[in-house]
Order: structure tokens, then sequence, then C-alpha cells
């Protein structure tokens, strides 16, 4: 062994991103984004100021550059790369999930495993990154995934695998204050974008796969002190309790995370919080009674955190069907509505006022779970109750619609809506609880053929279904509805297209290399609409497509647009 | 098997994950030190296994006693950090790890990470008592 005074000094390790072509600042342009403005979001189309593009969680722009004349011309603009380094947590289910921010010519995206970026839009050169150290051996029950960023006040806000939330200074990325909110010894985790409502930031918690109690929590943003938790299981004695077993921990373990971000109506002071499914999600034997709040909307007075008032899609779950998915809120005869696709294969519309129910249709041609009659009335019809006992039915855990987006267009007055036509095979499975292991109550496997898709529409005002487009497979990503009559969608085998809005005809189509399973945004910068899709095919495939379990990975953002001349 | 523990014995390289097992010191303000290094022919980091007696701040020193050339890619909050170790050196490493669970790092050169270059950092503990779950004592496995 050499003596120490032979030892050649090698300093001070230094960040990766010094070794980098990264920029290190951004225009300080989120100082001025602040609550006022994200009430009025789309006021400002050249931005995409938050998750949905605006709180009612419509996913539409007013943009029409890019529209049914010309959108054939549509040709990548940029693409940002950045890969996988290192043994990190679920190395083979890593992917973007997310919906790119954008304010005034710098874009703010998170990735998986703790990555965040702001990039140059109109270039995608890199500004800054930040890269949030993650466990290994995190509890994930759906991929290394990671749905978005929000900003604000001058910072980005993001959730990481270890159930952090934290506070980014917006032009160096920079760690401004970083919070704990979830248990990682209790198999929570975090991969919901945040949402700023007032001067909150609000986050929910992963881990409904693994028996923990589901919660949504808010921050002050400046500071990262705890506002509320409002918990989606009531504990004993609380209202909804009566839903549970009164004796034993059923509750305790009961599920209900809010994993998607909430959509807001700031007249009516509610947020509509998406749950997630009952743990454990098939063995319904060891949690009798309807389960609240579990696959319900909840809507949450955002002051204190208090629930006002909810609908239950799913009462007592046995085929994993979360309702995380959004609720789109929309006006309809001067109505305050809300319109969820969910994984049960019922598209339902609310009044969103008390969350009464309106209307519910079938969006799915194969529904065998059960039934919903038009008053809402629930029978289950087929579902895992016996022991060993293989029972399939459509739609799969994966649902008719996964939790990524459907959108409203205001300017159709139509929903359109990513399907999926897949069923699965469920096998009851008892099991004893224990904190940080996987609490299904069953084994699972999802179909590998007879299966399909589509970009449905559909007129809240009827239910009736306008068009579909078609696809051999089932669609898993978010769609994006905009002035210019589009639709876009991204397909699992990697092409990205767009659809006459009006008439669902496919107009256009690029083969990104990689699937889909984010959410697309749009955004001018001097004037030139780019649309920015996230790819790349990873997350719980074996759930929501295992046919596809052996396509190409990837993780690029591309950005499309006209050519300027 | 000591023949799986070696360098071209019954495998290529050594397998992960195996070997000697280390702790940080803790100063009084709670901030952790420890040393890593790398011996003579055996690409390995020693401890393989570093442990932490919680998350926070580690000052960590690195040594490179080979006769070749390593470099290590260390997890921390905010970015990952980067040293290059040439024969007989000896840099360091501020590293903030957060929570409970465990981190892999690595040398990037060559095949170093796959061929045992590759340690450990377990952070010890449990989350802090206003992040845990608002329910009784569960069982563990």
């Amino acid at each position: 062994m050499a003596t120490e005074t032979e030892y050649v000094d090698a300093g001070t390790a230094v960040g990766q991103q010094t070794l980098s072509a990264v920029v290190g600042r951004a225009p300080a342009v989120t100082k001025g984004v602040n609550y006022e403005r994200i009430l009025k979001a789309r006021s400002e189309p050249h931005n995409w100021l938050t998750y949905y593009g605006a709180y009612d969680g419509q996913r539409y722009s007013p943009l029409d550059q890019i529209n049914t004349s010309n959108v054939n011309r549509l040709t990548p603009a940029w693409i940002f790369q950045c890969g996988s380094m290192g043994m990190h947590s679920g190395a083979s289910t890593y992917s973007f999930e997310a919906a790119p921010i954008v304010v005034d010519g710098v874009m703010y995206v998170a990735g998986w495993d703790g990555w965040v970026w702001a990039l140059n839009a109109g270039t995608g050169q890199e500004l800054w990154r930040y890269k949030h150290a993650s466990p290994y051996d995190v509890s994930l029950c759906c991929g290394n995934v990671n749905r978005g960023v929000a900003v604000a006040h001058g910072k980005v806000f993001v959730t990481t695998l270890n159930a952090h939330v934290v506070a980014l200074d917006a032009e160096t990325g920079k760690a401004i204050w970083d919070q704990v909110y979830g248990d990682v010894r209790a198999g929570e985790s975090a991969t919901v974008a945040p949402l700023i409502v007032k001067d909150m930031v609000i986050v929910g918690s992963s881990g409904g796969e693994f028996g923990v109690r589901g919660h949504a929590d808010a921050f002050k943003l400046e500071t990262g002190e705890r506002v509320w938790r409002c918990y989606m299981v009531p504990a004993p004695g609380e209202p909804g309790s009566d839903t549970w077993p009164s004796d034993g921990e059923a509750w305790a373990r009961g599920g209900a995370n809010c994993w998607t971000t909430p959509t807001f109506d700031p007249e009516l002071n509610l947020l509509y919080f998406n749950t997630g499914n009952p743990c454990p999600d098939f063995d319904g034997g060891v949690r009798e009674g309807d389960n609240l709040y579990t696959d319900c909307v909840v809507a949450v007075d955002p002051d204190n955190g208090q629930i006002k008032a909810h609908y239950q899609y799913t009462p007592h779950d046995v085929w994993d069907y979360d309702s995380t998915m959004e609720n789109i809120l929309f006006e309809m005869d001067g109505k305050k509505c809300s319109g969820h696709f969910d994984k049960n294969g019922y598209f339902f519309v609310l009044d969103r006022t008390d969350c009464s129910l309106i209307r519910v249709v079938p969006f799915v041609d194969r529904i065998t779970w059960g039934e919903i009659d038009a008053k809402g009335k629930v029978t289950p019809k087929v579902f895992p109750d016996k022991e060993g006992d293989p029972v399939h039915f459509w739609p799969g855990p994966a649902g008719a619609k996964e939790w990524t987006h459907a959108a409203y267009s205001p300017k159709t007055g139509l929903f359109y809506c990513p399907v999926q036509d897949i069923g699965a095979t469920a096998t009851r499975r008892r099991r004893e609880f224990k904190e940080s292991i996987p609490y299904w109550g069953a084994g699972v496997n999802v179909d590998l053929e007879d299966i399909a898709g589509s970009i449905s529409a559909f007129d809240p005002a009827t239910g009736e279904e306008k068009w579909r487009w078609r696809n051999d497979q089932p669609m898993c990503a978010s769609v994006l509805a905009t002035a210019g009559d589009l639709v876009f969608a991204g397909a699992p085998s990697g092409e990205f297209r767009a659809l006459n809005a009006s008439t669902g005809e496919l107009l256009w189509e690029f083969q990104c290399g990689s699937g889909h399973h984010s959410s697309p945004s749009t955004y001018t910068i001097d004037g030139r609409q780019f649309i920015a899709v996230p790819t790349g095919w990873g997350a719980w495939t074996e759930g929501f497509l295992p046919g596809m379990l052996g396509a190409a990975g990837g993780a690029a953002l591309i950005a499309f647009a006209l050519p300027e001349k | 098997m000591p023949e799986l523990d070696k360098q071209n014995g019954t495998t290529l390289g050594r397998l992960l994950g195996r070997g000697s097992v280390g702790h940080a010191e803790e100063e009084s303000g709670g901030r952790m030190r420890a040393t890593i290094r790398i011996p003579v022919d055996e690409l390995v980091f020693e401890p393989r296994v570093l442990v932490l007696p919680h998350g926070g701040d580690l000052e960590l020193e690195l040594i490179n006693d080979d006769m070749n050339t390593h470099c290590a890619v260390l997890p921390s909050n905010g970015d990952s950090q980067f040293i290059w170790l040439v024969n007989h050196s000896r840099g360091k490493a501020h590293l903030n790890l957060d929570g409970p669970g465990y981190y892999w790092y690595a040398s990037r050169t060559g095949n170093d990470e796959g061929r045992g270059l590759t340690g450990a950092i377990v952070v010890s503990g449990e989350v802090p008592d206003e992040a845990k779950l608002d329910r009784p004592p569960q069982p563990r496995p």
C-alpha cells in the first residue's frame, strides 16, 4: 500500500452537470407566476402554466396555428434526451410520464429517478438540472416515473420517489426547501405532479398496492410548512367509517391514494381529488362494505383539507379500479359539471356542486365485471371471491382508461378519451398484511390477445359516442385537444398522431421510436406553436399492456412545430 | 464460494453486493464521515456496504490504492457527484442522502461497475414522525 505522502490529490467530487453542456441558469420567468395567473391560465395560451393546462383539467389549448389544414407538415423541432445512468430503482421501468410546464420560453419537466430539468422551450437546450437521490429499494408498484412539476413564485415544485416534496429555485435548480410527506418503510412513495392553489402546493401519496392509508397534503409554497393532511380513508368514528369493518384494522390499510393531480374550481373553492383502489386490491373479504373514499372523486376545501362531498365510482372494488384519473370540469346547460372516464368502463357526468350523478354511460365495448344502470346503481357480476378460483373480467386492472388523461374541447363540446379494451384474470390468494410488502390478495394475468383500443369522442349532453379512431392496441397516453380542431394522441407502438377533432380522421403521424405513456402539452414562442411530447415505454407495462412488454424503451422529449418557412 | 468473490474466479469479475460492511462515524452535530478504499487488484470498494445511522450530510474520503485508474459516481441530492481517481490518489466527496433505503454508486470507467466496483450506501432509520401514517403500528416482515 502506498504511503499517505505518495497519494495524488484527487480533489473534491463535482456535480455531474458541471461536466456537461448544461447552462446552469434559467431566465427568471416564473417569478411572476402566481395564483391569479394560474386562475387565468387559458388566457395566456403561449404558456402551459399548470399540470392540465388550467385548473379545469380540460387539457385544451386555444392555440390554432397548427390546425387541420397544415398539421400534415408538422415536424420535429428539437429532441431532449437524458437516458438512464447507473443502477437505479425500477431499472426496467423508467420512462417519462410527465406533462411539460412552459413559462415564457422555458420548459420545466420531471423525469424518472428524481430528475427535473429546465429547458429552452424553443431549442431544447438544457438550462439546469436537479437530481434527487432516490433509494434503490423504494417500493414502486408501477415504475420509476413522475408526472411532472408545478411552478410559481420563482420556484419549481416536484415530488420524489421517496415521498418528499421539494421546492427548487426556478433560476438555478437548487433546492430551497424539502419536506417528507410519506413513509417509505410503510410502502409509500410519490409520483404526483403538484398543484399550486392560493399560497399552497398540493400533493398526494402513492402506495395503494402496499396497504397504506391514502392522503393528500398541502404545504405553504414559500416555506414548506405543512397546512393540512386529508386522509382518504376515515378512521373509526369519522364520517364514512361505517363503510369499513367495525373490527380490525382494514381501514388502516385501506388505500385510496391520490397519485394524480386534482382539478380545482375556484368559485366553489373545491379541489376534486381522484382516489385509488382499496387494499387489498382483489380480496374484498377482509374489508366488507363500500370502503369510502376509495375509487371516488372527493371534493375537498383547499383552505382546511376537509371533505365536502364525494361520489364513489366503484363501491367495494375488487377489480383494482382506481378512480385516480381526472375529473374534468366543464359547463353544460348552465350547470357546473365534471366528466370522468373510470377504469370500470363507465363515463360519469356529475353535478360538481355536490358530486351528484347526472349521467353514466359505458365508453368501452366489453364490460363484464358488473353493470351500472342509468341511476348509478352498481351490480357486481364477476369477481374473484373464491380462493384459488381464476376469474376473467373486462376491463382488466389497468382499466378501460388508465390514469392518462382525457381532454375536453369547449369548441366542439366533446370529450376525447384514450380507451383500453383489455381484460385480465385474477385468482384470489389471501395473504397476511406486512408493511412494505405488496398487498393485492390475488395473482393477476392481464390478457395478451384479443385486445383493442381507440380514441373515442363523447357528447356529455347525451353520452353518445360521436366518433372512434380504432387502434389494434389499447391507447395508454393522455390526449391533447386544441382550437386547431385537433386531438393529439400517442400510441404504444410509438406513433404520435393528430386526429380531426370533429370526425376522428387521422391527419398526421410520426414514429417517435418508443411508446407513449405521458401527457403532451402545447405553447408558443415568438408566435410559433410547439407540441411537446414526452415519450418512452416503461412503467407497469405488465399491467396495462403486457403484449408490449418487450417493446423498445426510451425516454425522449420531442417538440414538434411547423417549418419556420 | 470464495471463487465467486474474486476477479476471474468462477465469474469474470465479481458478484455485486457481497463483502465487507462498514459504518460511518457520526460527529456531534449529526454530520457523518467515512472512508472508502479501492485495494490493489480487488476491483471493489472497501467497505463494500457503508451504513449510515440516519439520513443527512456525509463527508466521504475516497482512496484509490489500486494500480489502475478508477472513478466514482456517487448519489447526492441536487446532483450526482463525480470524482476521478487515478492510481494512488485520494479525494473526497460531500454527499446528502435524505432517508431510509440504500443507494448504489460505482466507477463508470471501463466496465468497473459490472466487474465489482459498485458499492452501496445504506441509510438507516425512519422517516420523521410527521410524515408517518396516522394508524396503529403495523406488522413488518
